[in-house]
Parts: structure tokens; sequence; C-alpha cells
């Protein structure tokens, strides 16, 4: 059976390389993400009520909401879970709580393996998909118009902004380079279906992907990553990001060479979990304002 | 004898001292707990009623932005349908449509009102910083503070904007 909606909240944790790494991320939107853990913290943070008898009321109805599952947000945490590929170095990850002290990725560099171009690009353009459907499955398509939902999307923010932001650095910049969306997009261009099929995490999510079969699926993804290239194109220019402003701040507490970027972000990769940690945040705020606008 | 005394004393205060720990260390359920065990497995009742309304038929009763406040729809679910309000790039406010006909409490409130809008009960829930009406016994109207700036007043007009008479029509 699956984890109670309030104990996934509740055990998120406060510090440790995940906390650590978006927090470096600060510089990029700052102020715009706060580690916001604890299902009753989140409760009033969403509400402002303090409240204890409307705190646990709306918890209830969020509960039995995460609960039923015709209503997409157990699929949507099933995503957030499946794309994040991390947790299998959480055990390095737990090290780096030792306050002050900075990490050194040296000893594990054995473990590590930077991961082959195709399979990054792939893994990139499979989490941004994993963000569509999740969207939709946490929110459905809201409004009336495709510019609705496109507004709705642009009117992102805090944790979710948060995940979007660390998808472009960890996922994009660092280990692809400043010219990864161009390069994405002529990869997956030329991408056979059978290349898709053969990739971890377009295989962990493919039944949610719209498009019917795998080649439906490769144009699916293509147009996705296509749609928001020109948003995250701007994001990068009007930001000033480039591997070496991230690398900077991420310096404060890892030791990284700038010979090592590759190895960085597939380290970044296997011992943080951004992707479920964010999304778990995101999650339990629409529930959570839903809950409330519903009792 | 005064030590005696003084060791009898301090026994019950060790024993709570100990015993407190003791259960402090085995993990207290939830207060939660009831609501899972309700709510999750096979044949756990759905939390949204089959015949709720689609949130999609909401969409249309909802006030535009206007003078500065930007209207951004951000859920659509079954029974429920729900927009920010945005100033400045700032969420202030949330409106939201929703079928009580999954949770016929949210209805039975609106005994409680003592207020109207329209022929419409109206209610403010001051610890929510949220105010709300019911339409047809049955579709509850609400809009939520989000930011100081958005009073109380200011959520009774934004709710008068709503196309409540359209909604009260929905079949």
């Amino acid at each position: 059976m699956s984890k109670a909606i309030f104990e996934l909240v509740d055990e998120l944790p406060t510090g440790g390389l995940t906390v650590m790494s978006l927090n470096a991320l600060d510089f990029v939107i700052p102020g715009q993400w706060q580690n916001l853990v604890g299902f009753d913290n989140t409760i009033t943070a969403v509400t402002g009520t303090d409240d204890p008898e409307y705190i646990q009321a709306i918890g209830e109805r969020a509960v039995a909401l995460y609960n039923d599952r015709g209503e997409g947000y157990q699929t949507a945490m099933w995503l957030y879970n499946t794309v994040d590929s991390g947790s299998r170095l959480l055990g390095a990850a737990a090290m780096a709580n030792k306050v002050g002290e900075k990490f050194s990725m040296l000893g594990f560099l054995g473990n590590i393996t930077p991961k082959a171009e195709t399979a990054q690009t792939i893994d990139l353009s499979v989490k941004l998909v994993a963000e569509i459907v999740a969207y939709c499955q946490i929110n459905g398509i809201p409004g009336d118009s495709v510019g609705d939902f496109l507004a709705g999307l642009a009117d992102y923010g805090g944790e979710s902004l948060m995940r979007m932001t660390a998808l472009i650095c960890f996922d994009g910049l660092i280990p692809l380079g400043p010219d990864f969306i161009g390069m994405v997009m002529d990869k997956m261009g030329g991408m056979s279906p059978d290349e898709l099929e053969g990739n971890q995490t377009f295989k962990g999510i493919k039944d949610q992907i719209p498009g019917g079969d795998t080649g439906g699926q490769l144009g699916f993804i293509t147009e996705s990553f296509g749609s928001v290239s020109g948003w995250m194109s701007d994001f990068v220019s009007s930001r000033g990001l480039s591997p070496e402003t991230i690398v900077g701040n991420l310096r404060n507490f890892v030791d990284v060479s700038d010979d090592k970027l590759d190895y960085l972000g597939a380290f970044l990769d296997v011992s943080t979990n951004y992707y479920v940690h964010t999304g778990t945040q995101t999650l339990a705020r629409r529930l959570i304002e839903r809950a409330a606008a519903e009792m | 004898m005064i030590v005696s005394n003084w060791r009898k004393a301090l026994m019950p205060i060790v024993l709570s001292v100990v015993l407190l720990f003791s259960a402090c260390s085995s993990k207290e359920p939830s207060k939660y707990a009831a609501t899972q065990k309700e709510t999750a497995g096979r044949n756990a009742p759905a939390a949204i009623a089959k015949n709720a309304e689609a949130g999609g038929d909401f969409n249309k009763f909802f006030p535009q932005g206007d003078s500065g406040f930007a209207r951004v729809f951000s859920q659509e679910k079954k029974g429920f349908a729900e927009a920010k309000l945005n100033k400045g790039g700032k969420n202030v406010a949330v409106m939201s449509i929703s079928d009580t006909i999954s949770l016929p409490a949210a209805a039975k409130k609106y005994e409680r009102s003592t207020s109207k809008i329209g022929s419409y009960p109206l209610l403010d829930e001051a610890p929510l910083k949220s105010t709300g009406v019911l339409v047809n016994n049955r579709y509850q109207v609400k809009v939520a503070s989000r930011d100081p700036s958005f009073t109380s007043a200011d959520r009774k007009a934004w709710l008068q904007k709503f196309n409540l008479d359209g909604l009260s029509k929905l079949k």
C-alpha cells in the first residue's frame, strides 16, 4: 500500500544534499523557494490558518482526496518518484548532513559514471514530459482555452519553479553544456523509437506518456520539449545562467573541479531527488488549496 | 527519615519522566490515521461523488480579471474549479466553485449564515480568511485571501462579480 500523503510531507528532509543543492540555486530565483516541510505547516502556509480545528478538517479532506485514486494525485506522485533516479547514493547524501563540512565528490568518483549524451538528452526531455503529465493529473486542464492552460503554466512559482530551475541547471546546463536546448532538439529530432525504448527513464513512465506507440510518444516528447524551449532559453539568458555560475554556487558545499562537470551532473543525479522532493511540496499545496476551498 | 521522605516524593516524578520518555519514543499514531484508514484501500468510499458536476462547467461563471487583477485558472477537477487572482504578479486571492454533493457538511454549514448575496446564504470564515455563498443549496462559491491587502470586503465584492444566477440554473 502506498504511503499516506501526511507521512510523505512530514518526512521531507530539512537538510541533506537535495536541500543543499536546491538552496544553491536560490541565486537564480531569489527567495522563491523555501523548503516547506510538514503537513500541518503546509496547511498553515497555504491557508494562513493556525486554528487546530480548521487544520484538522482541511488535513482530513486532503488525505481523502489524495487517497481517491480517480483524482490523479497518486499518479502524479508516482511520476515524480519514477523519473527521479536519486536515492541510489542517498547514503552519500546523508553524510552531507554534517553541518559546515564541505562534501567531497572524490571518494565517490569510482561509483559514478557520467551518462552518455543521448541518455542525458532523453532523461531531460522525459522529466519535462513527466512534469506536464503530473501538472495535468494534479490540476486538471484549467480554463476553457489553451491560453488559460498556458497562463497556468506561466504562473509557476515557489517549489514548481524551483523544480524547473533545477531541471534546467542540473539536467541541462551542467551535464550538457550552455547549448543544451538546441542540442536536445537536434538529438530528439533524429532519434529512432528503438533508441527511446532502450532508455530506463522512458521505460519507467512509458504508460503515462500520451502518443500511443513509442513512435507517437517520441513525437509527443519532442513536441513538448520544443514548445517549452523558448521559455527555457529566455530563462537561461535573462538570468545569465551558465554551467560556471551554477558550479560556482554549488562549490559552497561540494568540492568539484572544472574538468569534472560531467561527473558533477552524474553525481547530482544519483545523490539528490529534487523532483520528488519539490513534487511532493507542489502536490501537497494544490491538494490543501482544494481541500480548504471545498470544506 | 527526611531522606526516605525525599525519596518517596521523588519516585513519582522519576516514574512519570520515565513513562513520558518511553511514550514519546514509541511513535504516536498520526491525528490523520483514522481518516487514512477510512479512505485508503480498495473498498474505501470515493472522495468525489460520481454525479459531481464537471469542474469545467463552472469556469464560465467566474468573474473576469479587472482593475489590475489578473485572473489565472489554476485547477479544474471533477466537482471543483479554481482561479487565482494576481495583482502585480503576486497572488492575492483564490476563487473557487465546488460541488458540495461530495461533501454535504460543506453545504450544511451555511445554516449558520445570517446574511445573503441576492438569495444566496453568505458565510465568512475568519480563521480561513475566506468568504463563501451557497448557490442552489449545492454549489459553494468561495473567495479566500492570500495577502493581507485583500480584505473581507474585497472577498464579498468579488463574490458579487460571479454569475451566481447563471450558476443556479446549472442542471
